[in-house]
């Protein structure tokens, strides 16, 4: 089995740069063609829609409810992933469109676009997979990687995946609320007061327009309206819960302990974000339909590259991956999906954290080598999880930024 | 009723609002546009229903606006944007037409390496929807207009004097005016014919093309070369557009007569303000344009590190330029992404203030 080459600083910051030269071939080239995509993407979606509430709406039978609820489905899930996920990244925001700014983009679900942009953009991106500061790992609730403490909560944690799959707009609404923190003392009653009072006013506005508004403008249809809103709803749910999960949890993905990334190099970070995700292999559609996060390393690598180049960027990283020794972690859905469920049972239990993972700090020249895991990894065929990259001790602590600054939104 | 405003303001505000948190705004704007793409229930939009060649370098494009478009006033400008290759650019020009004149014209001159000027020549045809803004400007005849005119153009610069030409001519209100317009060529004349033909049917009219390229006296401007023209230029309300340097010595000419009172001017390009590029470690002066303060940064290191160390605190996230938390528009000034090397001084511009450092004077709005 081949073993992925830790590399020097020197070899990260040489594999970074030559990331930097492909980001920058793609991003001189970005122009009509981009927003073409994300225009036509905007009017299948807004189209769906409209047909789809049409059906539920004038429409009588199961044949009608069932078209209507899919094309209501079908539009929610192009919103959320191709369109609004993509847009707050900032991947069109050079295209001076308002209707493609990033930082006006509000999405259909109940999760503010400030908070995402925060959680998401600042947070998840910049702490990618670094335990304790990755507040995406498991979403604060379920263990999905063994170097994460088992906690008496996580036993029933396969009941709590399901039910956060079924309801996962409200985990996501939910998430930059911290209600971990509040739970550890980290924040007051009073600034989850404050910090909540966007969520909910934007969850009632969604709450009356897909429950109330809506079903009332169908008059006699109105429960037919409520319950295909319902049902439309849920399909999002679980079709981005999967695919998210997907992109960090499988065998095969790093976790780093913060100590590792105190000194972190540009080209350290392209490291982590690589060895931190895992692609989903599809054709076409199934990568529109999982908003290009079935590319997740090439997202994580590239976050505000319009997604859709990502499949022509991927052979390109690929080759310097193989080149500098990375391990390329990608699989089948029902693969990477099949290994998020059974380590979320798995990890339900308590069990040890895996020593083999480990090691100390002060291998500056990354001389120490990393034993593959079990077959079990459902990554590239031949090549094990990759180890983490030696971090200098000497270096000049560049590190990660210690918190972002909302400018007083929160005043926390 | 004026009473009422209060209230139907507040229930607008609250319509609006309903709309946009049902998400019921963006359907509209999307069905809207998918019917015609010129009508907007925000913007004001035009298409182009004409292109007319005026001389070898120079085009009028017909615009027909929106129900959004306000009327106009003879000289005054309006910003036009297009898109090119997926980007959205935005230029100001005069309105050449007169105001109620329908359709609307503004006359674009070719600018060497200019990408908007460039692209409206080739790519601009009759169908094609371009945005605008409401006019603006304060370059416009008062009412009542002055009884002695003399309006004052170089190449492109006729445009906004043209507009009131035309409104004055369109009014039968061509007094006295007096007409003097610098071209390089006679076949550089911008709209030569028609005002040969205002001239012939206006008697109020005095009409003087100066060529670069005739015999009589040196190319371009002359300060006594008009004085003889014009021997009255003191007392006549005068409207001036041109080239920058053109404008520089009318300006001086007047304020030599004692006249500088009665010239009013329309320049095209902000004067130059900004210092020289600036190197690292250089201070900076820094202007916040939202919150009204002016700051000088030491220059070292990325904007966002300077501006903290200077006092100020941006929205700010990864400070490495990711996760655009610290995007901020840069609406004058020159900078260079410490990524990429890159250096750029376009106005309006969206910058990460992690990854950028100043190089030159700066407005931010911040």
């Amino acid at each position: 089995m081949t073993i992925t080459r830790p590399l020097t600083r020197e070899q990260a910051d040489a594999f970074g740069r030559e990331l930097d030269a492909l980001r920058r071939s793609v991003a001189d080239d970005l122009g009509e063609r981009d927003v073409a995509h994300i225009r036509r993407i905007v009017r299948a979606a807004h189209r769906s829609e409209a047909a789809g509430r049409v059906l539920l709406h004038v429409g009588i039978g199961p044949l009608s409810f069932a078209l209507g609820t899919s094309a209501l489905a079908l539009s929610k899930i192009l919103e959320n992933m191709e369109i609004g996920h993509n847009v707050m990244h900032g991947q069109y925001d050079w295209t001076g469109d308002p209707e493609l700014a990033s930082k006006r983009y509000e999405w259909d679900i109940v999760c503010t676009g400030d908070d995402w942009r925060h959680s998401h953009n600042f947070e998840h991106h910049t702490f990618t997979n670094v335990l304790g500061k990755d507040r995406d790992i498991g979403y604060m609730l379920l263990r999905v990687t063994p170097e994460q403490p088992w906690k008496p909560f996580h036993l029933p944690q396969p009941i709590a995946a399901a039910a956060l799959a079924l309801f996962f707009q409200w985990g996501v609404g939910l998430h930059d609320l911290r209600l971990d923190e509040l739970a550890s003392g980290k924040q007051s009653p009073r600034q989850l007061a404050r910090r909540a009072r966007p969520f909910l006013r934007k969850a009632a506005w969604q709450l009356f327009k897909d429950y109330g508004f809506f079903p009332a403008l169908a008059l006699a249809n109105a429960p037919r309206v409520a319950l295909g809103n319902l049902l439309a709803n849920g399909a999002r749910n679980l079709w981005t819960f999967a695919v998210i999960f997907c992109g960090h949890f499988p065998e095969g993905v790093t976790v780093y302990d913060p100590r590792e990334t105190e000194s972190e190099s540009r080209g350290q970070w392209y490291l982590r974000q690589l060895n931190g995700s895992a692609n989903i292999e599809g054709g076409r559609w199934f990568h529109i339909m999982t908003g290009h996060l079935s590319h997740q390393i090439e997202h994580h690598l590239f976050p505000d590259i319009p997604a859709a180049r990502y499949p022509e960027m991927a052979p390109k990283v690929r080759e310097i991956c193989a080149r500098y020794g990375q391990s390329y972690c990608t699989g089948s859905f029902a693969r990477q999906l099949g290994s998020v469920a059974r380590r979320i049972a798995r990890l339900s239990l308590p069990g040890p954290a895996r020593a083999t993972r480990r090691h100390p700090i002060a291998d500056p020249l990354g001389e120490r080598r990393q034993e593959a895991i079990s077959s079990a990894s459902t990554c590239a065929p031949g090549v094990g999880r990759p180890p983490r990259t030696g971090a200098a001790p000497s270096e000049e602590p560049r590190g990660l930024p210690r918190r972002g600054n909302r400018a007083a939104r929160h005043g926390t | 009723m004026k009473l009422a405003e209060p209230f139907t303001t507040a229930w607008s505000r609250a319509g609006s609002t309903l709309l946009r948190r049902l998400f019921l705004d963006r359907q509209a704007a999307f069905w809207l546009s998918e019917l015609d793409p010129v009508r907007s229930l925000t913007g004001v939009r035009a298409e182009v229903v004409g292109v007319i060649d005026e001389t070898a370098d120079t085009k009028t494009f017909l615009l027909r606006p929106n129900a959004r478009w306000r009327p106009h006033r003879a000289g005054q400008h309006t910003v036009l944007e297009v898109e090119i290759d997926g980007v959205r650019e935005r230029r100001c020009y005069s309105i050449a037409s007169a105001p109620g004149q329908a359709p609307m014209a503004i006359t674009v001159k070719r600018v060497p390496g200019g990408r908007v000027s460039s692209w409206l020549h080739e790519r601009a045809r009759p169908g094609l929807v371009v945005g605008l803004d409401r006019p603006a400007g304060d370059f416009v005849l008062p009412t009542p207009h002055p009884g002695t005119l003399l309006l004052l153009s170089g190449g492109s610069g006729i445009t906004p004097v043209m507009s009131m030409l035309r409104d004055l001519a369109a009014r039968d209100a061509v007094d006295d005016v007096v007409f003097v317009h610098h071209a390089r060529s006679r076949a550089g004349v911008i709209f030569g014919d028609e005002l040969a033909a205002l001239a012939a049917r206006h008697r109020g009219l005095r009409l003087v093309i100066r060529l670069d390229d005739s015999v009589d006296g040196p190319p371009g401007f002359d300060e006594a070369r008009l004085a003889d023209t014009v021997p009255d230029f003191a007392n006549r309300s005068t409207y001036l557009c041109g080239p920058p340097a053109m404008m520089e010595r009318v300006d001086a000419m007047w304020t030599a007569a004692g006249a500088s009172h009665r010239l009013a001017s329309e320049r095209f390009q902000p004067a130059p303000r900004l210092t020289a590029l600036a190197g690292d470690g250089h201070p900076v002066p820094v202007a916040l344009t939202r919150s009204g303060r002016e700051l000088v940064v030491d220059g070292d290191g990325s904007l966002l590190d300077q501006l903290e160390r200077a006092g100020e605190r941006p929205p700010s996230g990864c400070r490495m330029g990711i996760c655009h938390t610290c995007t901020c528009r840069k609406t004058a000034g020159t900078v260079q992404n410490l990524i990429t090397g890159e250096v750029s001084s376009a106005p309006d511009e969206e910058i990460q203030l992690c990854i950028s450092a100043p190089r030159s004077e700066l407005q931010l709005e911040l």
